[in-house]
């Protein structure tokens, strides 16, 4: 089963998308609109891409110090959390337990993110990695 | 909650309390790790940045689309490859990946008195 359907499976999940690239590339499920979602992959995609330097600047410091390459990242609010892996993103209730198996879920998924995030986002979409990027 | 009992956390690594501009006040390690207190530091920074910028984020989204529940934010966590980190306000820890209890690990930090 594709990964935002499993997700929007699970009782307390409000939404689920993908996005690829600049975050303008995205598809979703769940109680957002079009544009909201679209909102929401540009915010994912940027705040994946600032853990992603981040954990650049830790590895510099301290080679193979377990954060690089930075998989993921989880906003906890009041009673709403965002959670982030990949290229896929889940707003989700603050219930007991979901966000532990809504993480569960998304990391054994989407499986490790390898080193070079823009490739990987850009992958997504299709095209030549290379030429477009580069 | 101390940083000794945060570190008996499921999988904890290390535990750290910072100051509003991220400077370490006090740090427990896990011998034979490959966690140093340069990383804390480092650490303590970027997170005191990605909470401020997360309030950004949520108080934006708030405003914008009216869906409430994102303020006042609770945390934040950055998921490495091996371990991540969980922040509150004023202490982080970090947990191996294999072992972390996010929610458990939310609520320690938010309970933290360090």
């Amino acid at each position: 089963m594709h990964i935002v359907k499993q997700l929007m499976a699970i009782p307390g999940v409000i939404a689920a998308g993908e996005f690829a690239y600049r975050g303008d590339r995205f598809s979703f499920e769940g109680a957002l609109t079009a544009e909201y979602a679209r909102m929401a992959s540009i915010l994912c995609r940027s705040n994946t891409m600032s853990v992603n330097m981040q954990s650049e600047i830790f590895d510099s410091f301290a080679a193979n110090c377990g954060c690089k390459p930075m998989q993921g990242w989880i906003v906890r609010g009041a009673q709403a959390s965002v959670c982030n892996v990949g290229n896929y993103f889940a707003f989700i209730e603050n219930r007991p337990d979901l966000l532990n198996d809504v993480m569960t879920i998304m990391r054994a998924k989407v499986g490790d993110i390898g080193d070079d995030l823009l490739v990987n986002l850009y992958a997504k979409i299709g095209g030549d990695v290379k030429e477009a990027l580069y | 909650m101390t940083l000794e009992q945060m570190m008996d956390l499921p999988g904890a690594l290390a535990a750290f309390s910072y100051t509003d501009k991220g400077d370490i006040t006090g740090h427990q390690i896990r011998e034979g790790t490959e966690i140093t207190p340069q990383i804390l530091d480092l650490l303590a920074h970027s997170c005191v940045a990605n909470m401020a910028v997360a309030t950004l984020e949520a108080r934006g989204w708030e405003s914008l689309t009216g869906q409430k529940g994102f303020e006042p934010l609770q945390g934040f966590s950055m998921v490495g490859l091996e371990w991540s980190v969980v922040v509150g306000d004023r202490c982080g820890v970090i947990l191996r990946n294999r072992d972390v209890n996010y929610e458990a690990s939310f609520n320690a930090v938010q309970a933290c008195t360090a």
